[in-house]
């Protein structure tokens, strides 16, 4: 695993845009086995074996040769004829290059970078080889190594700005604010008259510079500066926003002031600037209200000014601003009131206001409906589609029937949102408000619309397969319309229905290369391969599954190897604060939650893998396989021959897939190469000898980059005691329980961990583990996770007594525990799904438990008896 | 056959399809309307930053059947880091600071490399805003920070971009809301063989706004139709105007063979071939 930034095996910019001035040095090639593939290698190769069949021994020959074998995949030979053609000519730099240049396409750049400075140690003046390199080590995140490349080419050539802004760029990364404003103002000195005000290049360099000033804390000088450069930069949100935000920091509030509420005039939909303006004229507090009453009427079409005072109000002035709010908002009939206001919801006292308000508004709604929509009044029905679109069109003032009637639905609308908030979770009150306004609802645009609600609902409520159909109904009302189709996928892959969820997406995708899935995959769609790995992984399809994770992996490699290419390509383009917001980026970007929910899960089949091998054949997954073999209660013997068997299938299965992709490529247009894949199933992933070390990749990154994802922690825990690593498993413990000391698994991990290690006490010294665990369900009596974990630790604490000498404790109200855990508030419908697994684990009563869930969820599928 | 959409060749255009709701519609011109107040949702507008680009990506495929891989919006994000926006939904706080914004609508823009008139002038590449925040006025909101940009950063005269023929909605949203004019249908643009509507808007009406802004901050340049430096590049570019001569590169264009993906470097991505200005 890379956790490092790497890069593709791509040649960089330069040497591609020099390659016509520069043919006779064989260097400037392209390399690149997609460059290669397109010339016409063979003649190429020419060359150097009429010049070896003369001199069989001339290294750099050699060397080249070797570049050539290489762009053709044969990456041992390469090497091979690379190391002889050092041999031959240990003082050459070509050789030298080229062995670097192997190692680049092999992604290992620590050795290319170390032979590439053996080149220049043979070749001090090439420039060629020193951007190389350079690009290598910004690349690798070496800034001592990047800056002293960078500074021997403003050295070589000194007139060319960009070097002088690359040189900057890298003490700027290094974290040496000083010289790289130094530098900056060191070219700049050297201009004889400043660049024309069209000078994009200079534009970006000054404004850059005005950063790195501010970055380093002087705003004094930073405003001066930019008082400067105010009438040359071209960027002018930047000048504006740096301007406020100085005056600010300078306490110069009535500038500060004036130049938030310049910004305000130009986007007066940025938070930011309410805040600077706020701060700008010191007020807090209620005080605020007055200020945003006056910025609301100055933009009456922006949603801010109205909207930012219903977080900092309460009580009767909460009231009053939520009320004008929303008559503006629910008048509009905008399916979005709600999304716009649930933010609010995690304050009882507001979301209660809210409820009252939009009944109350309802009410009124209603009365208004009866008055000016007698029940014959069907003529209206038919113009609906066309009115429509004129009701938020200036249609203002006249509220004809028909508009009338959208209000009614989108209130009615709201208040099924409202009901299905998690917070509150009524699900028969927020089905009766949907089902009214589907009755209600005219036109398709509002039939789509509140399908989708529908369908959400159902969703919560566990009811994925009828949820399924709904976002199919919705999708049906607009087939044109790809966010329709997007969500009835994604509802397929809840309900676990994979394929039919893939030929919906392929409604959309561009099929005639790689196919749907292909194309997603190129398309880099995380949310579709997550979504349908997990669905992969809760059928036990665990190779599949696996192999969705992978490809988020590898989506993650290339948006680390994107980067390589704007090294050069933004100091070309002179975008340099694009360009360093990128690499900023780029650094934490193995802490994406893309990222951390695809290692989740891989880590945790991997850990599966590792406990029960015979799960790497679907077909013996417990209770999920077609035959529903109960794998572990086989004898040794039997477990063998269904292991034979399952791997059969296995390969049975494979064929088959290997069979129909060679078919769909047959089938297709186009003589685009279809890529191979040689697992399609991902068994060789499932199947793997190694799964601890395989999840170690995943683990790695994961604790790297994101320290504090609770997670990560303790899935390290699990991985590294199962690799008898108990310094690391402890010291992912330590960072959980710093993370979340009560938390329902670190609880059960510090058991675990002391059973293994005595000595070691984060739990009470003096107290059994056995009251410690008693202890802890005690103190969360009212969570259904922490009775799980306890659960779960009787078991473990149950195991560890059966070796050992000493007498099992005995509790015999797990069954019951777990049961009641279902009744406890907090207990989600996810948890209660995990509790299940528990119940299972502990070999308890499934009917119980499932019967006593159903009665909680009455529609989540899970809970149902199988028909 | 013809360049796929997301397949960034050069002198493959780009191609968008707006989404929009039939009922998103606000009376619009620049100026601000008082009398037409139209709703918006708990929404900041921001320009795009890298970090924004993988949820960027998702909106964009959640909603439209044209799309591009990461790299992609970099290429935008890093040449124009002015001119693309994004609308980020507030409504659920962060929980960590590595949280990611959620992004609700975005406008993908750019400044044509070649223009084949020699007038400097903005591309929209792609826009749209998800089902859940239409009808707020959100996909003019983000276009008209784009315009300015291009006006005040890159001194574009106008902006141009595509829409399918099929697409009544983002039609009426591009003629009616922004006042854009169809100025020609190019036949078969689309990879799946639909004609497109090349339209375009007229940026004098920002130039001026911009103008009297600057004379307004005291920045206003001596000649006032400070030209950019998209101006220079034109001299790089190829002569302009011919339209014979873009005919023919055209038909070359159909018959290439295009590579397909994300392997291809960025400068597969530039419309046009960069002067090597500084190499050597």
């Amino acid at each position: 695993m890379c956790s490092r930034p790497s890069s593709r095996r791509r040649p960089p910019r330069g040497c591609v845009s020099t390659a016509s001035t520069t043919t006779s040095n064989p260097l400037f090639w392209p390399l690149s086995p997609r460059c290669q593939a397109s010339l016409t290698s063979s003649r190429r190769i020419q060359s150097p074996s009429t010049i070896l069949k003369k001199n069989p021994r001339h290294g750099e020959t050699l060397a080249m040769k070797g570049l050539l074998i290489n762009c053709q995949g044969k990456t041992e030979d390469a090497f091979a004829i690379a190391k002889e053609a050092l041999k031959q000519d240990m003082k050459s730099h070509v050789c030298w290059h080229v062995y670097g240049l192997l190692y680049r396409s092999q992604k290992n750049f620590d050795e290319a970078i170390k032979a590439y400075k053996m080149a220049l140690r043979f070749e001090p003046e090439s420039q060629q080889i020193l951007r190389d390199l350079a690009l290598l080590q910004v690349q690798m995140r070496d800034y001592p190594g990047y800056i002293e490349s960078r500074r021997l080419m403003v050295i070589s050539k000194p007139q060319i700005r960009q070097n002088w802004t690359g040189l900057a760029i890298a003490y700027h990364l290094a974290g040496n604010l000083a010289e790289a404003e130094n530098v900056l103002t060191k070219y700049e000195e050297t201009l004889k008259q400043p660049p024309p005000r069209s000078d994009l290049e200079n534009s970006e360099a000054i404004l850059y510079k005005n950063d790195i000033i501010a970055e380093s804390g002087n705003y004094e000088k930073a405003l001066d500066h930019l008082e400067l450069i105010a009438r040359t930069a071209l960027d002018k949100v930047a000048i504006l926003e740096g301007r406020a935000q100085y005056h600010l920091k300078l306490g110069k509030s009535e500038l500060a002031e004036k130049g938030y509420r310049t910004l305000l005039d130009r986007n007066p939909e940025k938070r930011d600037y309410y805040a600077g303006l706020e701060k700008s004229l010191g007020i807090e507090g209620d005080d605020r209200l007055k200020i945003y009453e006056e910025l609301a009427t100055q933009y009456p079409r922006a949603d801010a000014p109205k909207r930012i005072p219903l977080d900092f109000l309460e009580g009767d002035a909460f009231h009053a601003a939520a009320q004008r709010y929303l008559d503006w908002r629910l008048k509009r009939a905008a399916p979005s009131t709600f999304t716009s206001l649930k933010a609010l919801y995690s304050d009882v006292a507001k979301r209660e206001c809210l409820q009252q308000l939009v009944e109350n508004f309802l009410a009124k709604t209603r009365e208004e409906a009866k008055d000016a929509n007698p029940p014959a009044a069907d003529a209206a029905d038919a113009e609906a589609n066309t009115n429509g679109d004129k009701l938020t069109n200036g249609g203002s003032g006249n509220a004809n029937s028909n508009n009338n009637n959208s209000v009614l639905v989108y209130t009615l609308y709201y208040l099924s949102q409202h009901h299905d908030h998690w917070r509150i979770r009524n699900t028969d009150t927020a089905l009766k408000y949907i089902n009214e306004a589907l009755e209600l609802a005219a036109d398709n645009a509002d039939q789509g619309e509140l399908r989708l609600g529908l369908a959400r609902i159902l969703k919560h409520a566990g009811d994925v397969r009828k949820a399924m159909e709904e976002m199919d109904n919705a999708r049906q009302q607009d087939k044109s319309d790809r966010y329709y189709n997007t969500k009835c996928a994604k509802y397929m892959l809840r309900n676990d229905c994979n394929d039919d969820a893939i030929k919906t997406m392929g409604l959309f995708t561009r099929n005639d290369v790689n196919g749907p899935l292909g194309d997603l995959l190129e398309m880099q769609c995380v949310w579709y391969i997550t979504e349908d790995g997990e669905s992969y992984a809760r059928q036990g399809k665990l190779g599949l599954a696996l192999k969705r994770f992978h490809a988020i992996f590898k989506i993650f490699e290339d948006w680390t190897d994107d980067q390589f290419d704007f090294h050069s390509f933004s100091l070309r383009k002179g975008m340099i604060r694009a360009y360093v917001d990128m690499v900023r980026w780029e650094d934490t970007l193995w802490a994406h939650p893309f990222f951390r929910r695809a290692a989740a899960n891989a880590i945790r089949i991997y850990l599966l893998l590792n406990d029960k091998p015979h799960l790497a054949h679907g077909s013996l997954a417990n209770g999920t396989g077609e035959e529903g073999v109960d794998f572990e209660s086989l004898s040794t013997a039997d477990r063998k021959k269904a292991m034979k068997k399952a791997k059969r299938e296995a390969q049975r299965q494979e064929k088959a897939a290997a069979e129909a992709a060679a078919k769909a490529k047959d089938d297709r247009r186009g003589g685009e190469e279809k890529r191979q894949d040689d697992d399609p199933l991902g068994a060789k992933l499932a199947q793997t000898a190694e799964p601890l070390e395989k999840a170690l990749a995943w683990l790695k990154p994961l604790l790297e980059f994101s320290p504090n994802f609770l997670e990560g922690q303790t899935a390290g825990f699990e991985v590294y005691m199962k690799r008898r690593k108990y310094l690391l498993a402890l010291k992912c413990l330590l960072a959980g329980h710093a993370l979340a000391p009560e938390d329902p698994v670190v609880h059960e991990q510090i058991v675990k961990f002391q059973l293994f290690h005595e000595t070691f006490t984060l739990a009470p010294r003096d107290t059994p583990l056995p009251s410690f665990n008693e202890g802890y369900l005690k103190s969360h009596a009212d969570s259904g996770r922490a009775i799980f974990s306890v659960v779960r630790t009787r078991q473990v604490l149950a195991a560890a007594a059966a070796e050992g000498e000493s007498a099992p404790a005995v509790e015999t109200d797990s069954e019951a525990l777990l049961v009641d855990a279902l009744s406890k508030e907090g207990t989600t419908l996810k948890d209660a799904v995990d509790g299940l697994a528990v119940v299972k684990e502990v070999k308890g009563d499934v009917a119980a438990y499932t019967a006593a869930a159903r009665a909680r969820w009455p529609l989540a599928n899970i809970f149902q008896a199988k028909a | 056959m013809k360049p796929h959409s997301r397949n960034p060749s050069p002198r493959s255009k780009q191609l968008i399809l707006p989404v929009y709701h039939p009922q998103i519609q606000v009376p619009g011109s620049f100026k601000k309307d008082i009398e037409s107040a139209a709703p918006t949702a708990q929404m900041d507008i921001v320009r795009l930053h890298p970090a924004h680009i993988p949820h960027v990506q998702t909106c964009n495929i959640t909603n439209l059947p044209e799309n591009y891989f990461a790299k992609y919006y970099l290429y935008h994000a890093l040449t124009w880091p002015q001119l693309s926006y994004v609308a980020i939904d507030l409504s659920k706080p962060p929980t960590s600071s590595n949280d990611p914004p959620k992004i609700v609508g975005y406008v993908l823009a750019k400044m044509e490399e070649e223009p084949v008139d020699g007038i400097p002038h903005g591309h929209i590449t792609s826009l749209s805003v998800m089902r859940t925040h239409r009808r707020l006025g959100l996909a003019e909101k983000l276009m008209r920070q784009s315009q300015k940009a291009m006006v005040e950063t890159f001194g574009a005269k106008y902006v141009s971009l595509h829409v399918r023929v099929s697409n009544k909605a983002a039609l009426r949203l591009y003629k009616d809301t922004l006042q854009f004019e169809v100025e020609k249908v190019e036949s078969k643009y689309y990879a799946d063989g639909e004609d497109a509507f090349s339209m375009k808007q007229d940026l004098g009406f920002i130039w001026d706004a911009v103008k009297a802004d600057e004379e307004a901050l005291g920045i206003a340049d001596k000649k006032p139709d400070g030209t950019a430096a998209a101006d220079e590049d034109l001299d790089e570019g190829d002569p302009v105007g011919d339209e014979g001569q873009s005919d023919k590169k055209k038909k070359k264009e159909v018959v290439r063979k295009v590579k397909v993906g994300r392997a291809l470097g960025v400068s597969d991505l530039v419309e046009k071939v960069e002067p090597a200005k500084a190499a050597s």
